[in-house]
């Protein structure tokens, strides 16, 4: 089913989806690096506050 | 299955997804199993519409704001109400940090009092994490056995300038919240000094109705009456993907692990045939997430569509409707072998 789906779909329109996919993957892989880096400095931010709230 | 007595305002999974919880203009909160449907419990108190809901990552504590001017935390496993704060209006919508330690509420603009935003530390003592047994035993006994203290002030407040608030989420930024608005606005705030750190007022041209965030808070999907649903991106706001109907939308969520979004709404009882009614003709829409197509619908609900949630594994979602029903769809195995648009892999 699938095959024959496909067949009927201009070369055009699978041009069109594959780079709308790969704008996508690039994006999620920026958004990845910059992702893990912003987390990190939120746990220790939390941390600092928590210990401070406990002081008072 | 057959849940409330009234519309539902909002339905949410647990993180490992096995309970669904789900509140109402019936006032009540309920907890379901969502492999069979089964109720579990409810969580009873509320004396108004229950607006929102949210549970934390270890399905210890919930949090629900409703129109009788509260923000109340409950112990979800006894059902019993742990703490409750009151407003001067209405508790529009609730969120829990992503670390379980806030909470995050809006409270409705009404008689002469503002649309507000408010974060509050929760209280998590007992999990005796990196605390030495010896030097803490005697804290550790009093803090289990005294009542449970909570802040009744909040940690951070503000009023947001513009148009009011209807949703929001923390975002992996720290202190940063994101925000859906009335007037369609999608905002950035700092919920320490209350300052709009960065905003779209175009995001939508009507109110926002729900917003949700990706697995890892990069991301997040709007709904509007405006009938369109977009990802924006949760650091710069940026518009990822626009996805348009022809309905006024009241929800939106992603579906992990498949590259679909899913949106529920519908028109108004007043503008809706008979037929329709009937037929339970109201549908949740699956679009594709980076293609901006739709890809299909699913039927079941005699009314508009209020609220939707995906399981975290997105092994299923569950829908809650006008109708005062709950219906959660189980994805058969065809679902997780068909490839629509082909073979191109997709990041989540």
């Amino acid at each position: 089913d699938d095959a024959a789906e496909e067949s009927n779909v201009s070369a055009e329109l699978i041009a069109l989806r594959k780079r709308l996919v790969d704008e996508w993957n690039a994006w999620r892989a920026l958004s990845r690096r910059e992702g893990p880096e912003e987390r990190g400095k939120s746990g220790k931010a939390r941390e600092s506050e928590e210990d401070k709230e406990e002081i008072e | 299955m057959a849940s409330h007595e009234r519309s539902l305002t909002q339905i949410k999974f647990n993180r490992e997804g096995d309970l669904l919880f789900s509140c109402s203009k019936d006032h009540v909160i309920n907890v379901w199993y969502s492999h069979n449907g089964e109720r579990l419990g409810t969580y009873e108190g509320n004396n108004g519409t229950v607006w929102t809901v949210d549970v934390d990552s270890e399905s210890r504590f919930m949090v629900s704001g409703a129109a009788d001017n509260t923000l109340r935390l409950w112990d979800v496993e006894t059902g019993k109400c742990l703490f409750i704060w009151e407003f001067p209006t209405a508790v529009k919508r609730v969120a829990f940090k992503e670390d379980d330690s806030q909470v995050v509420c809006i409270t409705e603009q009404r008689m002469g009092f503002q649309c507000a935003i408010r974060v509050f530390n929760i209280n998590r003592d007992g999990d005796g994490t990196n605390r030495a047994p010896d030097l803490f035993f005697f804290v550790a006994i009093y803090l289990l056995t005294r009542p449970r203290t909570e802040s009744r002030e909040p940690l951070y407040m503000f009023n947001p300038i513009g148009s009011k608030a209807t949703v929001c989420a923390f975002t992996p930024t720290p202190n940063v919240i994101i925000t859906g608005h009335e007037s369609g606005k999608v905002a950035l705030f700092n919920v320490k000094s209350g300052d709009e750190v960065n905003n779209n007022e175009r995001a939508h041209s009507d109110v926002v109705t729900d917003l949700q965030m990706s697995k890892d808070g990069t991301y997040c999907v709007t709904s509007s009456k405006d009938k369109a649903a977009r990802i924006h991106d949760t650091k710069n706001l940026m518009v990822i993907k626009t996805y348009t109907t022809e309905t006024p939308l009241n929800s939106a969520s992603i579906m992990p692990g498949r590259p679909y979004i899913l949106l529920g709404g519908g028109q108004e009882a007043m503008n809706v045939t008979t037929t329709s009614l009937r037929q339970g003709k109201f549908e949740t829409r699956f679009w594709h997430k980076v293609l901006e197509e739709e890809v299909g619908r699913v039927k079941g609900h005699f009314g508009p569509i209020n609220t939707i949630a995906v399981h975290p594994a997105g092994t299923c979602y569950a829908s809650g409707g006008e109708d005062g029903f709950i219906r959660v769809h189980h994805f058969d195995e065809s679902y997780f072998r068909a490839k629509p648009y082909g073979d191109l892999e997709i990041a989540d």
